[in-house]
């Protein structure tokens, strides 16, 4: 069939069209394009079928493993495709790999290295104990989600865009620093013993309850990452949808319940609120009418809270 | 119902549009007058009141911009255009020239104080005709989206030079200043988070220039093709 890939202002991406066998599928298209731009490696490239003229709505996006022939006006041996360049794509992986590695080497900084003389604190620092479970606890914490990256989590993109590299890596990082500082300042002041057991308790907790989360998460997509929507059940699954963002948010609440800084309470309300968005984002499409509606034989999608009982 | 709650809107906008307006053309008038009757160091002093009730009454148009998300929609301006700009003149007015009086004699207060005059007159008097009228005279649209070229440049370096000349008095004075230790380990100093806005300005300037370039574009061909 022949296919003609034109960009979303109507030029001609590459020039001529590419011919490919009935039977080829969309991941064999982006192969040939990238053959004919060396530029647009597959990743970078996200391809859709033409909007219909007066039409609205959001432009049909062709899945790699799909048919090509599943796209084709029926009948025709031709399809038009609308190409759009992604920019630079880095592996999530990567992307993970490098924000979570700031945050895991500035923190132990602050704690063994004589930081505060630039900032005019001369002299011996006394350190407490809750600073020290403090560092122990922060630095397990992101080589947990280190390891999580590599050997826990299935992607439902390969991809990311690179400036989200400077982008994620600016909020971690900087927070990273802004907590540590607190934290491991020479005039910090420790709670009682008591909260800080009960801070880093109930933070573990739910860093165990957050593992586990992701197991179950993991399990729902098989391991050639077709993709697609699954209910999540078990464990907290089954009263909120998106329990492995309300452990994790829990467990900085141990985190800060422990450490109490205004800086810590200040990332925790920061990462709250980005959680809550992608939440509500989740649950919203995994309601949607054409998944799990309850209709046509398809299961419902149980009633559960979002990611914060009894609140949302 | 509809037909009464767009003609209350309109009324309260004209409202609040031309009364801000009057408050910025005293502004503009009293600084000129102490300029040439006195001389620079005299403008602050008699601007002070007028100036920070016509600024910070400027904090309703956050709510009028924030009103979109919950009713018909009161303003277009976007909230993340409104916001630095609303911010930085609160911050000029409150946190700089009124806490650290050291700074009112400078020259810089004069041409601070005349290119937000002349721009927010401008300005204030375009929407009032707007609402009001319906619709503004071409050369009004043509100053309010033009005078900006200008004005942007001469207040920004104003207000960077006014920061810039209060630093030491910050740093002297400790002003605003929280210090360690405290129950809470949180600190706050004024003097670097003033630093800190100073290095906003560095991107943040040639982002709104650029946003009021594109809205003069926007603007001036619409009123072309009409």
């Amino acid at each position: 069939m022949k296919v003609t890939v034109v960009s979303r202002s109507g030029r001609e991406v590459v020039k001529g069209g590419i011919d490919l066998k009935d039977s080829a599928k969309v991941a064999d298209l982006q192969e040939a394009i990238h053959a004919r731009t060396k530029k647009y490696y597959p990743s970078r490239q996200r391809l859709t079928l033409p909007l219909q003229p007066g039409k609205g709505g959001k432009p049909v996006v062709l899945s790699p493993k799909a048919s090509l022939s599943e796209y084709c006006e029926k009948g025709s041996g031709s399809l038009t495709v609308v190409f759009k360049d992604l920019g630079p794509q880095v592996y999530y992986s990567t992307l993970f790999f490098f924000e979570y590695l700031g945050p895991l080497i500035i923190y132990p900084m602050f704690y063994y290295l004589p930081v505060y003389k630039f900032f005019g604190y001369e002299g011996e620092r006394v350190i407490h104990p809750v600073q020290t479970y403090a560092m122990y606890y922060w630095c397990f914490h992101y080589f947990k989600r280190i390891m999580e990256t590599f050997f826990v989590h299935r992607f439902s993109h390969a991809t990311s865009p690179l400036s989200n590299v400077f982008r994620n890596c600016a909020y971690y990082w900087t927070f990273g620093a802004y907590i540590a500082y607190y934290c491991n300042h020479p005039l910090y002041t420790p709670v009682s013993d008591l909260q800080m057991k009960i801070g880093f308790g109930f933070g573990i907790l739910c860093q165990i309850a957050n593992f586990y989360c992701h197991i179950l998460l993991r399990n729902l997509r098989n391991p050639s990452g077709s993709g697609g929507y699954q209910i999540p059940r078990g464990f907290l699954f089954n009263i909120v949808t998106c329990a492995n963002y309300t452990t994790e948010i829990y467990q900085w609440i141990g985190f800060n319940i422990a450490t109490q800084t205004v800086a810590g309470y200040i990332f925790l309300v920061v990462a709250a609120s980005i959680m809550t968005n992608w939440a509500l984002g989740k649950h919203s499409r995994l309601k949607k009418a054409s998944l799990f509606d309850g209709k046509d034989g398809r299961p419902k999608y149980p009633r559960r809270w979002v990611i914060f009982p009894p609140f949302l | 119902m509809a037909g009464v709650g767009s003609a209350v809107r309109r009324l309260y906008l004209s409202v609040y549009n031309w009364v801000v307006f009057f408050g910025w053309a005293q502004v503009l008038y009293y600084a000129v007058l102490a300029l040439r009757e006195t001389g620079h160091e005299a403008v602050y002093a008699a601007v002070e009141r007028p100036l920070q009730l016509a600024q910070t009454a400027a904090i309703m148009e956050i709510l009028h911009g924030l009103v979109v998300y919950f009713l018909i929609g009161l303003v277009r301006s976007p909230v993340s255009a409104t916001l630095p700009q609303i911010g930085s003149r609160l911050f000029l007015t409150w946190g700089v020239l009124w806490s650290f009086p050291e700074t009112q004699s400078h020259i810089l207060v004069s041409s601070l104080v005349i290119s937000w005059s002349i721009t927010e007159t401008i300005r204030y008097s375009f929407f009032g005709m707007k609402e009001a009228f319906g619709s503004a005279p071409s050369w009004l649209l043509w100053l309010r989206y033009s005078t900006f070229m200008l004005l942007y440049p001469t207040g920004i370096t104003s207000e960077v030079g006014l920061i810039y000349i209060a630093l030491p008095y910050m740093k002297a004075s400790e002003k605003y200043c929280l210090r360690m230790p405290n129950k809470w380990n949180f600190s706050y100093d004024y003097y670097y988070s003033s630093l800190l806005a100073l290095l906003i300005y560095v991107p943040g300037s040639p982002h709104m220039y650029r946003y009021m370039l594109s809205q003069r574009k926007k603007a001036l061909s619409k009123a072309k093709a009409a």
